[in-house]
């Protein structure tokens, strides 16, 4: 149930706009956020709050492709595989994720802590091999970087190698960057 | 004129009225640009790109489909750079195309196919992968093959835009996007069909016809959809006399090519295996036995004349199914008339169309509507009252769809059904204004709407000038009453406000009002309004009955109920006596006619010893309560002319196998008065005849010969005895109100029943014993017992649930599906239930062609005035067993 447990924040979301339809995308990401993916009953909720069809709801979710449709991992590896991060190395990236977690493109861990994507450019083309995890960017990453952040991710749930999703202009505390080069 | 554009298209020029499309005004040269995605019906998307025109002065192609025409404007639709561009448009297609062209359905009747052959593309430069897509099952009734499709979104489009179903969506982006319903569930939906008619290629095919046929093989005949009163145009695809399919072509038809699931998917009844194809004569023994014509009919005129003679023409009496052709009808009214003697007859137009007919006739002189289906598209408010429209009718529900969604009317909506998103399209979602109104309360309703026109102020001044007495006593009379109980007035006085301050009006009424007790009175009470806003006699506006089967309207104008001769004159009117006897050569009989419940309890008293009863189902159709099985069983002799051996030709003692609307020709009127053309599409199954031939043949053995070549002849005969039926076409003008008529009323025939009309009708019942408010009514799948045959309908509607709103449910703590006891005041019944949002809490519907299941449950009263049994409303208690 969808509705319940959230009604303030679906009752916030539909305030901001004029229209009820408007708000389908924040309220697919409330259904996404809550359950991990988007279910079929959070779909035909969501149609029956905004007075669409179902079918309608599923051909929104199928057109964008960040929200899931089946369950997923805790953490949601996104790895670039655009022109710029595939030049300076992405595939490396994908072996990396793999030796590190015998994860494959499309697959989730067995203890459903990781699942992997690719996806198209993520706007961070100037720090690439990069990836996205749940919000979070990493990026410049070398295979120790992978390993430390995929450790640190199951065992504390969040890494401090997380870069923001803004970099520019880069940060000017360089410290914890070249530690990183270091390891 | 001045809104006309007038433009080159090939160096021919064309005058179009401003807004056209580009690619319209080319259709009006004859010229066909290619196209996949455009469709008059549905609003341009331009996404196919195959429409592509040069226009001069424009740097590149544009989208014929999408640009509109300017003044001056020069299109070239056929030169090199087009004609390079259509098929490297073409190419993209078929680059991913299926060549399945010799197994698809489509094939022979696929634009791809047309387009390729016209520009031959006979080698592609592509080098990839095809995309293909995992054949998934997606219903019953239409098939999806997506490798075929070419993702023109036209049957999404219409699903959403015309249908308002809403029920495919494209998935998916890209050259992988796929036409879906809700992830992977099978489709459920309102099954119109559109998506199938609509596809320019074979992703969409019907499963009933599947691989049966290639459309050059088919024999075709246009005629007339023979469900519903909404008179559709229908092309019967046919082969070796087995009816593959029904379509209905693209602007053809008062339709325009539009069907519901009943129209396009309904039609194996025809074919059915339990059809009747031989007399049926009841032994002594009490079998059926078959038998010939060349026996039967002898024994039909000697049987009917021997009760004629021991008990006088009275003692005969006759009963017609409003299903049958105006042939048909004016035949059998004639036959009783004439070989029988007797004015003891009725059709099914008096289950309730009755009551708006009578109406009409009193307050403007017409039997039929002063309005059509353009002037509810043309329409800018439209009040519908007690319709159920995209169930009932769900073509004029189309209508009313169009004049909201495209054109922005304002519609009013006093429905029994609430507004509620779901599989099939609902009107009240469209509403700007609804009041949910159980059924039987409609009459209150209107009462309702005619206080809050004086309430509000809108009544028309001319007329209180001018009839002040007619306006002052309906004003004293709705003042005295009160809002009624649990309409909110708000509401109704919006409603009055809106529906009289707009430009051009028409009000919708249906089943839910017409079918319910103080549906005459309602009727009347609607015209009131009408009148008092001085818009009865204005051009657009008007009063709408729409009619459950095809020909009522037609049964009332034949002359085929106790109330009217033919052109549905009075039986004392002496004019039309003359006239029918002169046409006749014979007088009819003197003396008023039985109606059907009259009847019925004659045969129960022994004063009727004969019936003649024509494809009509008493013994199904009437409550059980009113034990009609065991008035028919008191006749001497019972004759039945019926498609199927139904409980009534059960009871008979000689059954005559009809032929069914597919067989036959003739004429249909529908709800709004449009006689039109049946054409048979296939020959009589085995030994049937259509109705009108078995009569005649039976008349010429009684000695009063009603002899008729063809159908063609008795039309002639009808157009003699009915003044101004010649003019009658596919496309009439719709009748005025008649100003002497009008005047009567208001000048003091409206007085007569002020006091009843007018009178605080019951408030809501709480009756502690029997809590819910049970409804029996059409649903959009089935109509009437016979397409429960049609194989087609079954498989989207197999049974009668018992459908509740969703919360009752989950507060009765039932699961959808699990059977309930249900108990009346007249006995009880065991069903499944079923949930379904549109209906309002405390209300229970069931749909009436199943209703055998809860025959027992149901009370019928006839209508004071009209004779009209009702007996679709009951007071029922739902125990969890």
């Amino acid at each position: 149930m969808l509705i319940e447990p959230y009604k303030d924040r679906i009752a916030e979301i539909l305030g901001r706009y004029p229209e009820k339809r408007a708000a389908l995308l924040p309220l697919l990401w409330l259904a996404q956020e809550t359950q991990g993916y988007v279910s079929e009953e959070a779909m035909r909720e969501i149609a029956g709050l905004l007075d669409l069809t179902p079918p309608q709801v599923f051909e929104t979710v199928t057109f964008y492709s960040m929200y899931n449709l089946r369950p997923i991992g805790r953490f949601h590896i996104q790895v670039c595989r655009s022109l710029m991060c595939a030049l300076v190395g992405a595939e490396n990236l994908l072996s990396w994720i793999d030796a590190k977690l015998g994860l494959k493109t499309g697959g989730t861990t067995p203890d459903r802590m990781f699942s992997l994507h690719q996806v198209e450019c993520l706007a961070s083309c100037g720090t690439g091999p990069m990836m996205q995890i749940n919000d979070e960017y990493y990026e410049r990453l070398t295979q120790a970087k992978v390993n430390r952040i995929l450790d640190d991710l199951r065992r504390d749930g969040k890494s401090d190698l997380a870069s923001g999703p803004f970099m520019f202009p880069e940060p000017s505390n360089k410290s914890s960057e070249s530690s990183c080069r270091t390891n | 004129m001045a809104d006309m554009v007038n433009i080159l298209v090939d160096g021919t020029p064309i005058a179009v009225e401003k807004g056209t499309l580009v690619i319209e005004a080319a259709r009006r040269l004859g010229i066909m640009i290619p196209h996949f995605c455009y469709h008059p019906k549905i609003k341009p998307d331009a996404n196919c790109r195959m429409c592509l025109v040069e226009v001069e002065k424009m740097p590149k192609l544009q989208t014929s489909c999408s640009t509109l025409v300017a003044e001056g404007m020069a299109v070239r639709t056929n030169t090199a750079v087009v004609e390079e561009a259509h098929k490297s448009v073409l190419e993209f297609i078929l680059a991913n195309h299926p060549l399945d062209c010799p197994i698809c359905d489509q094939g022979g009747r696929c634009d791809l196919q047309d387009f390729s052959h016209r520009y031959t593309p006979t080698k592609s430069d592509f080098l990839d992968v095809k995309r293909v897509f995992q054949k998934e099952y997606f219903s019953p009734l239409i098939d999806k093959e997506m490798n075929r499709c070419v993702q023109c979104l036209r049957c999404v489009r219409y699903c959403d835009e015309v249908i308002d179903a809403k029920a495919l969506a494209p998935i998916g982006r890209g050259s992988r996007t796929e036409i879906s319903h809700f992830t992977s569930h099978q489709l459920d939906c309102e099954f119109c069909g559109g998506c199938v008619q609509i596809c320019p290629v074979g992703a969409f095919t019907n499963r009933l016809s599947d691989y049966e046929f290639r459309p050059w093989m088919m024999k075709r005949a246009d005629t007339v959809c023979g469900y519903c009163g909404d008179g559709c145009t229908i092309t019967l695809q046919s082969r070796e006399d087995e009816l593959i399919e029904v379509i209905s072509s693209f602007e053809k038809g008062r339709n325009s090519g539009d069907l519901c699931a009943r129209g396009y998917f309904g039609y194996q009844f025809v074919n059915h295996p339990d059809r009747l194809t031989m007399p049926l004569v009841r032994q002594p023994d009490g079998r059926f036995e078959p038998t010939t014509w060349e026996d039967v009919l002898p024994l039909l005129a000697e049987r009917f004349t021997q009760v004629k003679l021991a008990y006088g023409s009275e003692a005969v009496g006759g009963l017609i199914t409003s299903r049958g052709t105006n042939e048909d009808l004016y035949v059998f009214q004639k036959f009783m008339r004439l070989a029988i003697g007797s004015n003891h007859l009725d059709s099914a137009a008096r289950f309730g169309h009755v009551n708006a007919v009578e109406a009409m006739r009193r307050v403007q002189g017409t039997n039929r509507w002063t309005v059509s289906y353009e002037d509810i598209v043309n329409a800018d408010c439209l009040l519908l009252i007690g319709t159920q429209i995209t169930w009932t009718n769900p073509i004029a529900g189309l209508k009313v769809k169009e004049a909201v969604k495209k054109h922005g009317a304002k519609l009013l909506t006093i429905e029994a059904m609430q507004p509620s998103i779901e599989t099939t399209s609902n009107i009240a979602n469209l509403s700007t204004t609804h009041l949910t109104v159980e059924v039987g309360r409609h009459p209150a309703a209107v009462h309702g709407l005619l206080k809050a026109v004086f309430d509000e102020g809108v009544a028309d001044n001319h007329l209180a000038a001018t009839a002040s007495g007619y306006v002052d006593r309906t004003r004293a009379a709705v003042s005295a009453l009160p809002y009624p109980e649990g309409m909110d007035e708000a509401t109704l006085r919006t409603i009055a406000r809106t529906f009289a301050g707009s430009r051009r009006g028409v009000i919708l009424i249906g089943q839910d009002l017409l079918q319910s007790p103080g549906g005459y009175e309602a009727s009347v009470n609607l015209m009131d309004l009408l009148l008092l806003l001085g818009k009865l006699s204005e051009k657009g506006w008007g009063l709408a009955p729409l009619t459950e089967e095809n020909n009522e309207q037609g049964a009332i104008e034949m002359g085929a109920t106790a109330d009217y001769f033919p052109g549905a004159a009075s039986l004392d009117d002496a004019a039309a006596r003359t006239r029918i006897a002169s046409a006749w050569k014979e007088s009819p009989p003197v003396g008023a006619g039985m109606r059907m419940l009259d009847m019925l309890e004659a045969a129960r008293s022994g004063k009727l010893k004969a019936m003649l009863i024509v494809g009509e189902n008493p013994a199904r159709t009437l409550p059980a309560s009113a034990k009609p099985a065991e008035a028919l069983g008191r006749l001497e002799f019972l004759v039945v002319q019926e498609l199927f051996l139904t409980e009534t030709a059960k009871l008979a003692h000689v059954v005559l196998p009809a032929s069914s609307y597919a067989e036959k020709s003739g004429s249909f009127t529908n709800s709004e008065g449009c006689v039109q053309k049946v054409r048979a599409g296939l020959e009589p199954l085995g030994g049937s005849r259509p109705d009108w031939e078995i009569l005649s043949a039976v008349s010429v053995l009684m000695g009063y010969p009603l002899e008729y070549g063809d159908a063609a002849e008795i039309l002639k005969e009808i157009r003699a005895v009915i003044p101004g039926y010649r003019v009658l076409g596919a496309t009439p003008e719709p009748a005025r109100v008649d100003r002497p008529a009008m005047d009567r009323y208001v000048g003091g025939g409206f007085a007569e029943d002020m006091a009843s009309r007018y009178r605080a009708t019951s408030n809501i019942t709480q009756d502690s014993s029997y809590p819910w408010s049970l409804w029996v009514g059409q649903s959009l799948f089935h109509s009437g017992k016979l397409s429960t045959m049609a194989k087609g309908l079954l498989e989207i509607q197999k049974e009668g649930r018992l459908y509740m709103n969703p919360a009752d449910l989950q507060r009765m703590q039932l699961a959808e599906g699990e059977m309930v006891t249900l108990t009346s005041v007249a006995g009880e019944a065991r069903v499944p239930v079923g949930a379904l949002g549109r209906i309002p809490r405390g209300i229970l519907f069931f749909p009436e062609s199943f209703k055998e299941a809860i025959a027992g449950l149901l009370t019928m009263t006839p209508d004071a005035v009209t004779g009209v049994p009702y007996h679709k409303q009951q007071r029922v208690a739902v125990h969890k067993t």
